[in-house]
This record gives C-alpha cells, sequence and structure tokens, in this order.
C-alpha cells in the first residue's frame, strides 16, 4: 500500500480532569473514503478539531504527506493540501455562489499591490464555474448564498472545500440538517468527485446510513477511544459497536 | 422652481457629507460590531488637526489636510480599534457604545480644553462663488462637496466590490470564523475598516468645516444625524447609509423652507420614528436574523 496522507499518531486530548481522547492512531490512504464515527461523547470532534489545527492536542501529532503539522495554523493547512468543510453552515451570505467559491480558492496572501490591483476574481471563475456546474448550482450562481436552501448552501460549502484543489477533504457532519433527496444528491457527488479526482476524503457523520453507503472504511470511537475499525459491512456486525451504540 | 432646485442642491450637498459619517457607522457595525457613538467627534477632530497644522506648524492648506489626514487614521483609526474597540469588545456590544459615547464627551472636552470653545474659521477647499442654475444659485462649494462625497463613497464600493482586499473585508464582515480558516486575515481587514472610517470622517470634516466653521460641539449633530441616516437607509448596507444620509439633507433642507425652520431639527427624528415603525430593516436594508 502506497505512504498515507494523513497520519494521525498517538493523539490523546485531556480537558481538565476529563480524557476526551486517548492515544488515537490510524492512517489514511490516497483516494479512500475513511468515516469517523462513534455516539455522542466518543471523542470524534475533539479528535477532528485536533486534525484541523483548532485543537492542540495534550500528546501526540498529526502528519500530512509525512509532514507534521503541529504548529500550522489552521489557516494554513489549505496551503498543504487539507480542505474542509464546516457542520455549521459556511457561506458567506451577502456574496453570491460564485464569489463564495472563487473566495475560498483565491491565494489571500501575495503583495498589497496584487491584492488592490490584480483581477478581482484571481483568475478563478473558469474553475468556480466548473464547480458550481459539478454540484448542479448553475441556476444559483449568481445568487447570494445565504437565500439558498440548508441543503443547497451545504453542496456550496462542499464546493468551496474542493475549490483550492486539496488532496484530502475533512467533512464535519456534511448530512446534518439536509434533507433526503438532497442528501443522495450530495453523496452521488462526493462519490463521483472521488472516482474523478482520487480526493481522499475523512467524515465525521451521525447519519449512519449516510457513512455506511459513502464510505470505504470506518474507524469507530467509544470513550475517547477507537473500539473498531473495517468496511461498512463488518462494523455493521461488529457488537462493540453495536454495545457502544445501544449503551451495552 | 428656482429655489427648489437651490433647496435641493444644498440638501444633497449636506446630506452627502452626513453620508460619508454614516457609512462609517455601517463599515464598523458590519466589520466588527462596533456602533460608535463618537462618530460625530470622529467628524469634528479632524478639522483642528489641519488647523493645528495651519496655526502651530504653518503649513499651507493641502499638507495641513494631509496632516490631519495621518493624525486620523493613526488616532481615530488605529488607536481608537486598539486601545478601545478590541479590549471592549469582548465584554459585549452594549459596553463597548458606552465607551464610544464616553470617547465622544473626551474628545469634545478635550477640543473646548485645549482650542477654546469658540467656532473656528475653517479654509475652504472650494471656491465660495456662485453661478445661475435656471434662474437658482448653485455655490461651486456645494457642488463640490456632492461630487467629493459621491467620489469617496463609489469609490469604497469598487474597492469592497471589484478588489482581492475588499471581498476578503467582506467575508470577514459576514463570516470571520471561516473568512480566517480560508486563510483571509481578518485582523488585518478590520483594521482597514477602520482606516477607511477615519479617512471617510477626515473627508467629512474638511468638507463641512468651512461651512458650519471647526467647532468643539458639531459633533453632537452630525453625529445624531449620521446615526440616523445609517438606520433610515439600513444599518446593514453602504448604499442605504448613502440613500440616508441624501435623504435627511434634502428634508432637512426642505423642512426649514416649506414647513417651519423651528421644526427643522425634528425632521429627522420624525423620519427616523417613521422608519422604525414600518421599516425596521431600513429603506435598503436587509433583515438579519441574529441567536441570542
Amino acid at each position: 500500500m502506497n505512504a498515507p496522507v494523513l497520519s494521525v499518531r498517538n493523539i490523546s486530548k485531556q480537558f481538565g480532569g476529563i480524557r476526551a481522547v486517548s492515544d488515537v492512531s490510524f492512517d489514511v490512504h490516497k483516494g479512500e473514503i475513511l468515516g469517523l464515527i462513534g455516539p455522542n461523547g466518543s471523542g470524534k470532534s475533539t479528535l477532528f478539531n485536533c486534525i484541523l489545527g483548532q485543537l492542540r492536542p495534550t500528546t501526540g501529532h498529526v502528519e500530512i504527506n509525512g509532514k507534521p503539522v503541529d504548529r500550522v495554523r489552521p489557516a494554513d493547512l489549505s496551503l498543504l493540501g487539507l480542505g474542509r468543510t464546516f457542520q455549521q453552515l459556511s457561506v458567506f451570505p451577502k456574496m453570491s455562489v460564485l464569489d463564495n467559491i472563487i473566495l475560498a480558492g483565491q491565494e489571500h496572501e501575495g503583495t498589497m499591490l496584487s491584492r488592490l490591483f490584480g483581477k478581482p476574481d484571481a483568475g478563478l471563475t473558469g474553475k468556480a464555474e466548473q464547480l458550481i456546474e459539478f454540484f448542479r448550482l448553475t441556476p444559483y450562481r449568481d445568487t447570494p448564498a445565504g437565500s439558498l436552501s440548508y441543503g443547497q448552501q451545504k453542496l456550496v460549502d462542499a464546493a468551496m472545500a474542493f475549490m483550492a484543489g486539496p488532496g484530502i477533504v475533512l467533512l464535519d457532519e456534511p448530512a446534518g440538517g439536509v434533507n433526503l433527496t438532497m442528501l443522495t444528491h450530495l453523496k452521488e457527488r462526493l462519490m463521483t468527485y472521488n472516482i474523478e479526482h482520487g480526493t481522499t476524503f475523512v467524515v465525521i457523520e451521525h447519519n449512519m446510513e449516510f457513512v455506511m453507503s459513502l464510505c470505504t472504511r470506518i474507524i469507530v470511537l467509544a470513550q475517547g477511544e477507537i473500539i473498531a475499525e473495517g468496511k461498512p459491512e463488518e462494523i455493521r456486525a461488529n457488537q462493540m459497536v453495536i454495545d457502544a451504540y445501544l449503551g451495552g | 422652481m428656482a429655489e427648489l432646485i437651490q433647496i435641493l442642491v444644498s440638501g444633497l450637498a449636506a446630506g452627502s457629507i452626513y453620508a460619508l459619517a454614516a457609512v462609517g457607522f455601517t463599515l464598523l457595525w458590519q466589520a466588527s460590531q462596533t456602533i460608535n457613538f463618537a462618530q460625530g467627534e470622529f467628524v469634528m477632530l479632524p478639522a483642528f488637526f489641519v488647523l493645528v497644522g495651519m496655526t502651530v506648524l504653518g503649513l499651507p492648506m493641502w499638507p495641513a489636510i494631509g496632516l490631519g489626514l495621518v493624525l486620523s487614521l493613526l488616532i481615530l483609526g488605529v488607536a481608537f480599534k486598539r486601545l478601545i474597540v478590541e479590549p471592549m469588545l469582548p465584554h459585549g456590544t452594549l459596553p463597548l457604545v458606552i465607551a464610544t459615547i464616553a470617547l465622544g464627551l473626551l474628545l469634545k472636552e478635550s477640543v473646548k480644553e485645549l482650542y477654546g470653545a469658540t467656532a473656528q474659521p475653517f479654509p475652504a477647499v472650494f471656491p465660495q462663488t456662485v453661478f445661475n442654475v435656471a434662474g437658482a444659485s448653485v455655490s461651486i462649494q456645494d457642488i463640490g462637496n456632492l461630487v467629493v462625497s459621491m467620489l469617496a463613497i463609489g469609490g469604497l464600493q469598487l474597492f469592497l466590490n471589484r478588489t482581492r482586499t475588499g471581498r476578503c473585508m467582506q467575508a470577514s464582515a459576514q463570516n470571520p470564523a471561516v473568512a480566517e480558516i480560508l486563510g483571509v486575515n481578518v485582523k488585518r481587514m478590520v483594521m482597514y475598516t477602520f482606516l477607511i472610517n477615519a479617512a471617510l470622517a477626515t473627508i467629512a470634516s474638511v468638507l463641512i468645516s468651512p461651512i458650519y466653521l471647526a467647532k468643539f460641539s458639531n459633533g453632537e449633530t452630525l453625529g445624531l444625524v449620521a446615526f440616523i441616516a445609517a438606520i433610515v437607509g439600513g444599518f446593514n448596507q453602504i448604499r442605504g447609509a448613502l440613500v440616508g444620509g441624501l435623504l435627511i439633507g434634502v428634508i432637512d433642507n426642505l423642512s426649514a423652507l416649506y414647513i417651519s425652520a423651528e421644526y427643522r431639527s425634528a425632521m429627522p427624528l420624525i423620519l427616523l420614528i417613521a422608519i422604525i415603525l414600518l421599516r425596521p430593516q431600513g429603506l435598503l436594508g436587509t433583515p438579519e436574523g441574529r441567536t441570542v
């Protein structure tokens, strides 16, 4: 198997006397769709935030393509090829769908002159329009993102995550609050993107059906520890997982 | 008819200056949830920076205006953000509002103590000449004030909509947490907003002071009118602040002529009450929900 694109190495996170994540390690390989599931309070959100650099782990570290990213700001992770979607809606509500997606892709550094006098779209309109078409948002290209439905805004969020051309995308509860039709559409688009571009996904999600049908491998957390890992059908049949969810 | 044209032009000219201050209100609110009740004093103060440059340092008018702009950027932009807004904002909007009211009083009383209570003549940027349009006397100063204000606000709109920095400023105002994660330097964008507000206040000060003279108390009326203009137009829209400013300028002048000079200053307040009752989001504003 090729080298992992994302490695979580012995991550633990302690909040006062509570150990939210306990010595978790796993690798994610190129093109995988990894699901990270667990009952409420299992530590998956904490682990996710540690991977994204929004929480500093008590011990352990994260590597992207073999490079430790402990000291990388969350904003700079995109430069290392890590994209993300958000649990809460993350669009800029008064900007058009097109502008939202362009903003997600443009490099925010550069000189003051280039940011003042360079092309306002940073030459990204074509690429943004491709993503708009891919997610079938073309009728809403110039619509303020805030006026779209919740599910459509989730699609905009996904398009924004893909705009910088990341190798890995972390999807934070993409199914949350999305209706069934839109959810099927979102899942189909993510799977197509994965096949066409070889992009790796890590999905944190409560919706079991969504995870089971989308992911190629699943890791189950309970009380901050990995209790199971395997293909969806293996996880579905795992007694420890059933017990964890049923409180057994 | 001639009288009406005259009143309209001078109303628009005064209104455009109110609009400059009102736009500052909306910018600060959108970028950092700051309602700056010292905004009137922010317009009053740069005129005194210019006067200090001219009378104490002996500078000609334009270099003195340049000095006034630099001092405004440093004091009303950088220092205001760093010393008042940043420490107060984590405590909520209300403590910050009270802090800006206190700042307004401090600025007003400081100018009174240091420069005196009497109104000071201020050099006119435009010639005082008056020309005739369809029988109406229109001053170059009014036209100049209107043009400069419109250029400033139009330029700001272009900057916000047509440059990458402008879009990043909008993104920072609309969803700062996500903008930061996307790599936008949100703190810098907020600082730009404060600097723009200081620059707009300086322009307004230089334009309005030749008409009303430079006086420590000028900010009282200006701040109130600009605040009303921002609410009337829509607190979350720059073009709303523009429309609100122009509307109040025109209504103010029209009511002096056609209703009563005594009730002139009541008209913006009546308009404010009407707007709050009938269209609380303002004429061009959009309703906003907030989670409490």
